[in-house]
């Protein structure tokens, strides 16, 4: 009976799975139990080496190691069915500390027991010298890619094709002294829609396309004697030969161009154009891009967003990484927002004061995949007299209004806590904006900062973007010092602790219709986003987006410049599994969630989202501890 | 299925012993008593637990026995005993339901004389521990004494005086509730710890969850300043407190 009852325990964890019940029968009867109360020091470092290797039964413990400067670093979490102390079995002084973290049982099994076992079983020599943390990361991907459902036999060119094996090689180019005329000259007898203008050194200064000669000298009747530089366009934007043409494709979007310049080892090496690409491929976000660009009523702008979704299904079968899948659809969006906004400014005639449209939430940080909430607001700028402020109330209640009902047409719901610029707090001049900040900073109560955490990712949209700026400004101001403010970000984010590191299986919904499963989005991707906001606000980084705070931080946050390779990867990782599970409910017509059943993983997806939870749990610890006077 | 499963745990067993030499009289021998001042944590501990036919010590008789023995708080499986006894009284209806042996199993086993013989071997000079063990040496003594005249040497300590004494002295963090009525059933006992339990009675099972329940008591001893056997010994008498609990829990261990 106890045999069983061990057998049974070890048959579901590797690498003792992979023995026959024979030998589990030998593993059982040779074993002893112990156990921990938490808080107790099971193994200290510089200590005598233990001689067993501890099989974790129920509860956990931490691995740490003191540094030469006498600072302990947590290294690792092990849950049940995880081991402990193997690597002290090989010397004579044991490595590190472990102590339980939870009230914790665990199985022993002797040295020269185990040694037998890695003797005789290949399986477990390789199990126990498995490696560590990104290695997993690049063969979940590999994993993930190999998934036939999503990577068929489709060529996955815009990510894995560079520039420069796309790009015209020969660059038709004008000196910078040439005339229109001459310009307009090489471009007929080369038969090419644009040229590169260079200066004395051959280094382009500008380029000079169709459309100019056409919108800049024909139309408007100019000279064409005159310098080409009075018509070129200004600044090139250059992707490097080596980028993927996933690059240039984004660049072109934000840059609203069809040309960009190829550079190798700093010189120009080419010209790549939005014609290049759609040769290339069929179904580019280009194409999405101009027909947003085409449309001038909400009617006509319902189709088009429509099909914006299935943008993310065709750019993962092209192998896309989450965080490119929604820097496109984010770019895509904010043309979408953008073009309502215009519409409405069209159709309601100019604001009577300069204002941004800025939206927060995960479209402020450009994390959106499937249509989310809106999350948007207004800043107008301050008003002269009452008269003027009440009619900018007017008008931009009634704009806002609009907005709000012409984005619900094109698929993107209302605000259920109604954070949106149709809601009269939330469409305010920038004074009042400074002060809800202020007051939810030097106040931080539960509400205070539930909205700090939604509105302090804003970025501005449409607008005059000056005004988005100077609220972020006065934002990193009001925040110098305000340790308090951020101790309560800090305890908020450390008390929501990653579902598994300390128990076998991932803790999941215990009841309800989600029963047994994970939810992604609060216990994955919330934790990442909290932690990398608390670190934007503690250095007043202006970047919202979590993969841009992590560059950002790189070298301007300890925490950050220790574990951006990490927290990179795990994002993506954690996005990536999102936008599969969604890709493929949306593709079997089932409603769009973030709840993933852990068991339906693949082991190694299992095991990477366990290395990414641990990852949450050693920065969590990281913070509690930085914080730790503000941490109740 | 409970028959196949025990059958085949105790051949096992039986099996790996069967070139042992022959029984010896089963004496008890004056069992080296553990020296007082070791440490509770290097002590040698025996948790045996019976499944007994009914609790009158005058009529009723042992079932079955299992036993696991401890070294300081690490229980070792792969030192065990279990043994299903042929008892001398007959197995009451009440009883069958309860430990789930049922006469005809019992036909071919081992007489109790055996099986204390080797109980006494496996026990060697360690500290017997048993939850209400009081009633399980009431019954091993009256046997011992019928075979050779004299009772087991060893020392003994009750798990549930050990609970007793902790919930009224232990304090701070891992203080205990004041022990309830209830906590003399052991299965009640170990659900408090979330030690897990299984539905049925079983000497072997029982004596494990027994020595899972030893085993969460040594570090809060240790905190409450119990550190050597001696004090072990003194504080977890089985026979302390004159039995009481015989009167209030009407088959507490069985």
């Amino acid at each position: 009976m106890l045999v069983e009852e061990i057998i049974n325990f070890f048959k579901e964890i590797p690498p003792f799975q992979f023995l026959d019940e024979d030998a589990l029968k030998a593993v059982a009867a040779n074993l002893s139990m112990e156990f921990y109360p938490k808080g107790t020091v099971i193994l200290k470092q510089d200590g005598p080496a233990s001689d067993s290797l501890r099989i974790i039964k129920k509860g956990g413990v931490k691995i740490s190691l003191r540094s030469d400067s006498g600072e302990d670093v947590v290294i690792d979490y092990r849950g049940e069915g995880e081991t402990f102390g193997l690597v002290s079995l090989m010397g004579e002084r044991q490595k590190t500390t472990i102590a339980a973290v939870d009230d914790t049982i665990c199985y022993l099994l002797k040295k020269h027991d185990l040694f037998r076992l890695i003797d005789s079983t290949p399986a477990f020599t390789e199990y126990f010298l498995q490696s560590h943390f990104t290695k997993y990361i690049d063969k979940t991907y590999r994993e993930m890619r190999n998934k036939s459902l999503f990577y068929g036999s489709s060529d996955h060119i815009l990510f894995t094709t560079q520039v420069g094996e796309l790009a015209n090689k020969e660059v038709i180019t004008a000196p910078e002294r040439s005339t229109i005329r001459e310009a307009a000259q090489v471009m007929t007898e080369r038969g090419v829609s644009s040229v590169i203008i260079v200066d004395d050194r051959n280094l382009p200064v500008g380029i000079v396309t169709d459309r100019d000669l056409r919108e800049k000298v024909v139309s408007r009747g100019r000279d064409t004697a005159e310098p080409v530089k009075s018509i070129m366009t200004l600044p090139l934007i250059r992707v490097d030969a080596r980028d993927y043409c996933f690059e240039a494709v984004l660049k072109m979007l934000k840059y609203n161009i069809h040309h960009v310049l190829v550079i190798r080892d700093g010189a120009l090496k080419g010209i790549l154009t939005n014609h290049d690409l759609m040769l290339l491929q069929g179904k580019s976000p280009l194409s999405f891009a101009k027909d947003i660009e085409s449309q001038q009523t909400i009617e006509g702008l319902i189709p088009v967003s429509q099909k914006v979704n299935s943008i993310i299904s065709f750019l993962l079968k092209e192998g896309a990484r989450a965080s490119n899948i929604t820097k496109i659809i984010t770019e895509l969006n904010d043309r979408l927002v953008r073009k309502v906004l215009e519409i409405a400014e069209r159709k309601l005639g100019p604001a009577p004061l300069p204002f941004c449209w800025i939206s927060f939430g995960s479209e402020g940080r450009k994390e959106q995949t499937f249509k989310t909430d809106q999350d948007n607001a207004i800043i107008y700028a301050e008003p002269l007299s009452p008269e003027e402020d009440r009619r900018a109330r007017d008008y931009f209640a009634e704009y806002a209004a609009f907005v709000r009902e012409g984005l619900i047409r094109c698929g993107f719901p209302p605000c259920p806590a109604g954070y949106m610029a149709s809601t009269p707090e939330w469409c305010q001049p920038l004074k009042t904006w400074k002060k809800y900040f202020s007051s939810w900073i030097a106040t931080p109560t539960a509400d205070a900062v539930l909205k700090s955490l939604i509105f302090f990712d804003f970025r501005p949209i449409y607008g005059d973007f000056s005004l988005a700026a100077e609220l972020r400004d006065a934002l990193n101001d009001m925040l110098e010092g305000q340790k308090v403010f951020l101790g309560y970000l800090a305890n908020m984010l450390v008390k929501n602790t990653p579902p598994v590191g300390f128990l076998k299986s991932f803790v999941v919904e215990k009841s309800g219709e989600h029963k047994d499963e994970l939810n992604l989005k609060i216990k994955g991707i919330t934790p990442l986003v909290d932690m990398l906001r608390l670190f934007a606000l503690e250095r007043g980084a202006k970047e919202t987006s979590t993969i841009e705070r992590i560059e950002a931080l790189r070298e301007r946050h300890t925490m950050v410049k220790e574990y951006a390779d990490e927290l990179e990867h795990a994002f993506e990782f954690i996005m990536l599994l999102r936008i599969h599970h969604q890709v493929k409910q949306m593709e079997t017509g089932e409603t769009i969630d973030n709840f993933i059943n852990p068991n339906h993983l693949s082991t190694l997806e299992k095991k990477t989202l366990k290395e990414t939870f641990h990852l949450i749990a050693n920065i969590q610890n990281l913070i509690a501890e930085r914080y730790k006077a503000l941490i109740w | 299925m409970v028959r196949s499963m025990l059958e085949s745990f105790g051949v096992t067993l039986r099996g790996a012993k069967r070139e042992a030499a022959p029984a010896p009289a089963c004496v008890p021998s004056p069992a080296p008593a553990p020296d007082e001042r070791t440490p509770i944590r290097d002590a040698g501990y025996v948790v045996i637990d019976t499944e007994l036919t009914g609790l009158n010590e005058k009529k009723d008789s042992i079932v079955s026995l299992g036993a696991i023995r401890m070294r300081g708080g690490v229980i070792e499986f792969g030192h065990t005993l279990y043994r299903i006894v042929n008892p001398a009284a007959a197995l009451t209806a009440e009883s069958v339901v309860i430990h789930q042996i049922t006469p005809s199993e019992v036909q071919e086993k081992p007489d109790i004389d055996m099986v204390l013989a080797e109980f006494l071997r496996f026990c060697g000079g360690d500290i017997v521990v048993g939850h209400c063990v009081s009633i399980d040496l009431g019954f091993i003594n009256r046997e011992l004494r019928r075979i050779s005249g004299s009772c087991l040497k060893n020392r003994a300590l009750d798990t549930y005086v050990i609970f007793e004494w902790l919930g009224q002295r232990a304090s701070g963090e891992r203080a205990f509730e004041k022990p309830s009525t209830k906590d003399y059933q052991l299965h009640e006992l170990a659900r408090r710890f979330d030690i897990p339990v299984s539905r049925a009675h079983n000497a072997m099972m029982d004596a494990f969850i027994t020595a899972q329940v030893f085993q969460r008591f040594i570090p809060v001893l240790l905190e409450s300043g119990v550190h050597t056997v001696g004090e072990l010994l003194s504080i977890g008498n089985p026979f302390k407190g004159g039995d009481a609990y015989r009167a209030v829990g009407q088959g507490c261990n069985l």
